[in-house]
């Protein structure tokens, strides 16, 4: 029996198969990428790691970041489900760093904060994932921004305040503030609390060492 | 003139999706202030669009028109989750700075528009180049407005810094509201350009 185009059946069949045979199409490309795919998930976390230390800048090669990660950085038990921390020593000094996962405007936002063990003075900021307004919150990932918290003196609440300013970055490491984003102040609010949190983190983590 | 170099001719000027179909506009507005972002939406629309029409038109004489529209996003998203996985796989800083851009191409007019008005009743190659030529019409656009926005917004191109520290950065030109005064003066300058030509045409 032959099917009509527009009959019923045919179209229940051929949307069934149209669909089975796209979505293995994209399963097979998806299973052959997985490994890659992680790999490099691994890795980016490696790098954000080293670089929030400052044992890492772009101009370093992959194989260097694995190296100096499985030599400098010691990875500590899980603070509380959800939240990572790192221990590495810099000169004579241990510092810590924390790998924490909080709200945004989108999305969650992950980034990796290093600092000293009482939570004085942050050593790196890194954005590791987020999914703000590419241009304009998405911003927050680029290097003038994360550069701002680098050496940057903690406030004596605990905090590092992120405002308005001239959006091109703070260059004063004493006053606890970085620029926000221009037109991007929520998101610019959203690091602010997660700054405070994985500061926070560090300070426990650091009590208890 | 040869069909290919007029589906061509269309793409890039005639019927550009910019500023003659009006199409795929949401993206214009979101990505062009960042040349980079930009080119990498221009690549990814482009191959979907090719790729999707001339997937489409190879099965659109066995498809039935009740389920065509549905197919046919099935048929974009596969090759936008492919682009996807690709740049995840093997070029994950791209990937990473693009972020939900890439999901989004599924959703541009421009696709669904080419689709439901060329592929559908034309031969796979020449919806190829239909595909092909709508995308590249698009991207040329949108380079030129996203040159303009990233250079008088951030004063860099491609993230490359281009003036001196006393330049003040056009902040209007980094949101939303520039891309939409910009569109407006393309739109404006190119019909305005092709109706003198059309007249000049005429008195010939």
């Amino acid at each position: 029996m032959k099917l009509k185009k527009e009959s019923i059946g045919y179209v229940v069949i051929f949307t069934f198969v149209v669909c089975m045979a796209f979505v293995v199409l994209l399963a097979l490309a998806n299973q052959v990428t997985l490994a890659r795919v992680k790999a490099n998930q691994q890795y980016a976390s490696h790098y954000a790691v080293l670089k929030a230390f400052g044992l890492a800048d772009p101009e370093t090669s992959r194989d260097e970041v694995e190296s100096s990660y499985s030599s400098k950085v010691k990875e500590l038990p899980e603070p509380s489900p959800g939240l990572s921390a790192y221990l590495s020593t810099i000169g004579e000094s241990p510092y810590i760093a924390v790998k924490i996962t909080n709200p945004g405007l989108w999305g969650p936002i992950t980034a990796i904060l290093a600092a000293d063990p009482k939570a004085e003075r942050i050593l790196g900021l890194e954005i590791l994932d987020q999914q703000e307004t590419p241009g304009l919150g998405g911003r927050i990932g680029e290097a003038w921004f994360t550069d701002q918290f680098k050496d940057e003196k903690v406030g004596t609440d605990g905090k590092v305040s992120v405002s308005q300013g001239s959006g091109k970055g703070d260059p004063d490491k004493e006053n606890s503030r970085a620029d926000a984003v221009t037109g991007a102040s929520r998101t610019s609010e959203f690091v602010q609390t997660l700054v405070a949190k994985a500061l926070s983190a560090v300070k426990e983590i650091g009590g208890s060492l | 003139m040869s069909p290919t170099r007029k589906v061509l001719k269309d793409g890039l000027w005639t019927n550009n999706p910019i500023f003659v179909q009006v199409l795929g506009i949401c993206s214009t507005l979101a990505v062009t202030n960042n040349l980079r972002n930009t080119l990498i939406m221009v690549l990814g629309v482009t191959f979907a669009t090719a790729m999707g029409s001339l997937t489409l038109a190879f099965m659109k004489d066995v498809m039935p028109r009740k389920v065509r529209m549905i197919v046919t996003v099935l048929i974009h998203s596969f090759y936008v989750i492919i682009v996807d996985i690709l740049l995840k796989a093997y070029q994950p800083a791209i990937s990473k700075q693009l972020g939900p851009y890439v999901g989004l191409i599924i959703t541009n007019c421009i696709l669904m528009g080419r689709a439901e008005a060329f592929a559908n009743a034309n031969k796979p190659g020449l919806s190829f180049i239909d595909g092909l030529a709508n995308g590249l019409g698009y991207g040329w656009v949108l380079v030129c407005i996203a040159f303009i926005r990233e250079f008088l917004g951030f004063g860099s191109l491609l993230g490359i810094k281009l003036v001196g520290e006393g330049f003040t950065p056009w902040t209007i030109m980094v949101m939303a509201p520039s891309a939409f005064f910009l569109v407006a003066i393309f739109l404006w300058g190119a019909n305005t350009w092709k109706a003198k030509a059309s007249q000049g045409g005429q008195k010939k």
